[in-house]
């Protein structure tokens, strides 16, 4: 390095490869990407490929600290290889996988080490402080932006802002809620930079990226445009769905938006027109004109072409839509991810969920 | 147009085409997209852009529009269809409107009636019909002192918030009455203009108190030498924490009987000094009082010290909103910039009032109002001679007609 870094060892830039110290180093080191393909490197593809073997497999990466030049870049080409495989469901669950092995790693630093690191790499605002409001001591207070972002992410109450201490636009965090923020925030990271195709690709790594399609394939299931059963399955549908249809076939008038998220959850399962304006049909107000132009129009066949998505959950519970969530409801973000979910539960295909 | 629409557009235009005429034009106006309402058949035109803020003005002098607005988000090409606008950001918006209060005149002066089968009501519409069960319908809303009054104190608590708690900046920020029913608060700042729809719901939960939980702000029972204690926050703490127990603290001044504790617990805190609560851990140290009467008094205390703003408005990302400095529609009245350290003696009945010189109309009906120092009505069909603000408002709310 050209300058010393009294925050960060190398055995530090091998633990957190996504730094953007890591990337400097290898940079430094001169190292290129047809250097890689080279029988010299193969300690580095070889670990580059575990890290997703395992990641696809078992949803987790482990450590390998022996070999800290293999470790901090066998990582940027695992990303590499993935981003060529162009697979999104890969690149998210590495992605993830990634961010766990960094967050049990994160949350044994030192608060000046998590500070520097959410400054430097991800540009974050936050203080370092020493408040012990109640019984739980602070170590942070983390920009209102920078929370934000991250914790929308987290489903538990105590990541709601509601629930935080927010003090002129700071939000309290524990050393271990930091953590687990940063584990956020280098998810989102991965993703990103998986999911941008890179220019030039050596021909070496071509057989590379058809082995992870393989892995990807014999763990991550069927490529996901088949994700959805064939045929609509109304016992994968979530409650709040169920409930439309039932409030519909009691002849129940069904708010504006009930309908809209009806008639788009029902164009994304794959069902035929006739079939949703058959759906609609016992509503006491149903003209068969309107409802078939609006399905039309909802399944981009009119109008601006887009078709619509289903609407968030979030959206629903604001607007009463939502209807006695159960398990699954947990889960997810939207009455789509509900049906694909039990919808392979209830076929039997590929893991139950995405492992977390 | 009916005659009563004529009546108002000619109003409009005459406002609009006073040579002293300003607008308040919002920052980086020339990234915005403009809507404007108009007389003819309500139609809306949208997706317009101008350069500033003298554009713009010709624009409204030319179709003299009944609303005006501008879109809180900002566009690399504000006139383009939405898809292709290409979003760079939006300001932090916050709406307080007395149709979301619950204010106790309402069944004074409001009411509805089921657009499917009639059946009507006093007082706000309820979501669905109670008859039919549709959700279309008609309402008769009226503004008065008391209803705006109430938004003021929802938007004065808002406004604490966003400053103590969010930490928003008092030079970014601009106060609006929107010429109806209440106020309009305008967060423009880098920080606040990247954040999506999911992070706004947050901030919006965070000011309304939606899914606080008093576990998570330490609000728990211990037990001290085999005696059970309840503890909690302390007045002072930052956010939510202070603001709770100073909940408590007012609600133990004023409405303590009313928020429905048994006479045994109204009396053990009515003997207790609640300025202990300014000093010391005080949770555990009223005799009778247990820890589902603490949750109650956290319970009241949030609902007092929330602000009831519109979340759908600080929620969505390309809104658009009123234009200060134009007349809205429903009243006549002007949607206008509050410079914050007046809010408190802001006069919504007087200072916006846009017309001078008197109208003559036949009035349907109307509830009694207040406008400048003047009282007016109630009226049933009969006509009268008005000042010109006070006719156009029973003329924008359809209480009114003009005389042949």
């Amino acid at each position: 390095m050209t300058e010393p870094n009294l925050m960060l060892t190398r055995a530090d830039l091998a633990k957190y490869p996504f730094l953007n110290e890591a990337s400097d180093y290898i940079k430094e080191l001169g190292i290129s990407i047809e250097d890689i393909a080279t029988p010299d490197f193969s300690p580095v593809l070889e670990r580059a490929e575990k890290r997703l073997e395992e990641a696809l497999s078992k949803g987790r990466v482990s450590n390998e600290f022996g070999n800290e030049n293999a470790e901090i870049l066998s990582f940027p080409v695992s990303n590499l290889i993935l981003s060529l495989t162009g697979e999104e469901r890969a690149q998210r669950r590495f992605a993830l996988a990634e961010a766990k092995r960094a967050y049990e790693l994160l949350r044994q630093e030192s608060p000046e080490k998590l500070d520097y690191i959410a400054r430097t790499t991800f540009g974050w605002k936050l203080k370092k402080i020493d408040a012990q409001p109640g019984k739980i001591f602070y170590d942070f207070a983390v920009s209102l932006a920078d929370y934000l972002r991250n914790s929308v992410h987290l489903k538990e109450p105590r990541w709601k802002l509601p629930n935080r201490i927010l003090d002129h636009g700071q939000v309290y965090a524990t050393r271990e809620e930091l953590a687990r923020l940063l584990e956020e925030e280098v998810r989102t990271r991965i993703v990103d930079r998986t999911g941008k195709l890179p220019g030039e690709v050596p021909k070496l790594l071509q057989p590379r990226v058809e082995r992870t399609r393989g892995l990807i394939t014999k763990w991550l299931g069927i490529p996901s445009h088949y994700e959805l059963p064939q045929v609509p399955t109304p016992e994968a549908m979530p409650p709040c769905v169920r409930h439309l249809i039932d409030n519909l076939a009691e002849g129940k008038n069904v708010q504006h938006m009930g309908r809209f998220t009806l008639a788009s959850f029902l164009v994304n399962i794959g069902a035929g027109e006739e079939e949703i304006v058959k759906t609609f049909k016992p509503a006491s107000d149903f003209s068969e004109r309107m409802t078939r132009y609006q399905v039309e129009h909802i399944a981009g066949k009119r109008g601006g072409r887009t078709k619509y998505t289903c609407p968030m959950c979030t959206t629903l519970k604001t607007h009463g839509v939502c209807y006695k969530p159960d398990k699954i409801c947990e889960t997810i973000r939207n009455p789509l991810s509900y049906y694909k979910q039990k919808a392979r539960v209830l076929t039997g295909r590929g893991p139950s969920r995405e492992p977390s | 147009m009916n005659p009563a629409e004529q009546a108002i557009r000619q109003k409009f235009q005459q406002y609009y085409l006073d040579p002293k005429r300003q607008l308040d034009p919002p920052p980086s106006p020339a990234e915005r997209e403009y809507g404007f309402l108009l007389f003819n058949g309500k139609f809306m035109v949208r997706h317009r852009s101008f350069k500033d803020s003298g554009s713009l003005l010709r624009a409204i002098r030319d179709l003299v529009p009944l609303h005006v607005y501008f879109s809180t988000a900002y566009y690399r090409e504000p006139t383009a269809p939405m898809e292709e606008k290409g979003w760079t950001g939006a300001d932090l918006v916050f709406d307080i409107d007395a149709d979301h209060l619950d204010t106790p005149c309402k069944p004074d002066h409001d009411s509805w009636k089921c657009k499917a089968c009639g059946t009507a009501g006093k007082g706000g519409a309820p979501k669905l019909c109670p008859k039919c069960k549709n959700d279309r319908m008609e309402e008769q809303t009226w503004l008065c002192d008391r209803c705006l009054q109430q938004a003021k104190e929802e938007t004065a608590k808002l406004l604490e918030m966003l400053y103590t708690d969010l930490g928003v900046d008092h030079e970014n920020t601009r106060l609006f009455f929107s010429g109806h029913r209440g106020y309009h608060v305008h967060v423009y700042s880098k920080q606040t203009s990247q954040l999506g729809e999911e992070e706004r719901r947050e901030i919006a939960d965070y000011l309304l108190a939606q899914g606080l939980d008093p576990q998570l702000h330490e609000l728990e029972e211990t037990s001290v030498g085999g005696t059970r204690v309840a503890e909690g926050p302390l007045m002072g703490q930052p956010g939510w924490r202070g603001r709770i127990v100073a909940g408590i603290y007012d609600i133990l001044g004023s409405e303590i009987d009313q928020i429905g504790l048994t006479s045994t617990q109204v009396s053990a805190l009515k003997s207790w000094d609640r300025e202990d609560l300014l000093r010391k851990p005080f949770w555990g140290s009223v005799k009778g009082v247990g820890m589902s009467t603490w949750k109650t008094l956290v319970s009241k205390a949030v609902e007092k010290k929330s602000a009831e703003i519109d979340s759908v408005v600080t929620t969505d990302i390309h809104r658009l909103i009123r234009m200060p400095g134009t007349l809205n529609g429903h009243t006549g009245l002007m949607a206008m910039k509050v410079p914050e350290e007046r809010l408190d003696e802001f006069d919504p009945f007087t200072e916006p009032l846009a017309f001078q010189g008197q109208i003559k109309v036949k009035v349907l009906e109307s509830p009694s109002f207040r406008l400048g120092e003047e009282r007016f009505g109630p009226y049933r069909n009969e006509i009268v001679e008005l000042p010109s603000a006070a006719g156009m408002l029973l003329l924008c709310k359809h209480r009114a007609e003009p005389t042949a």
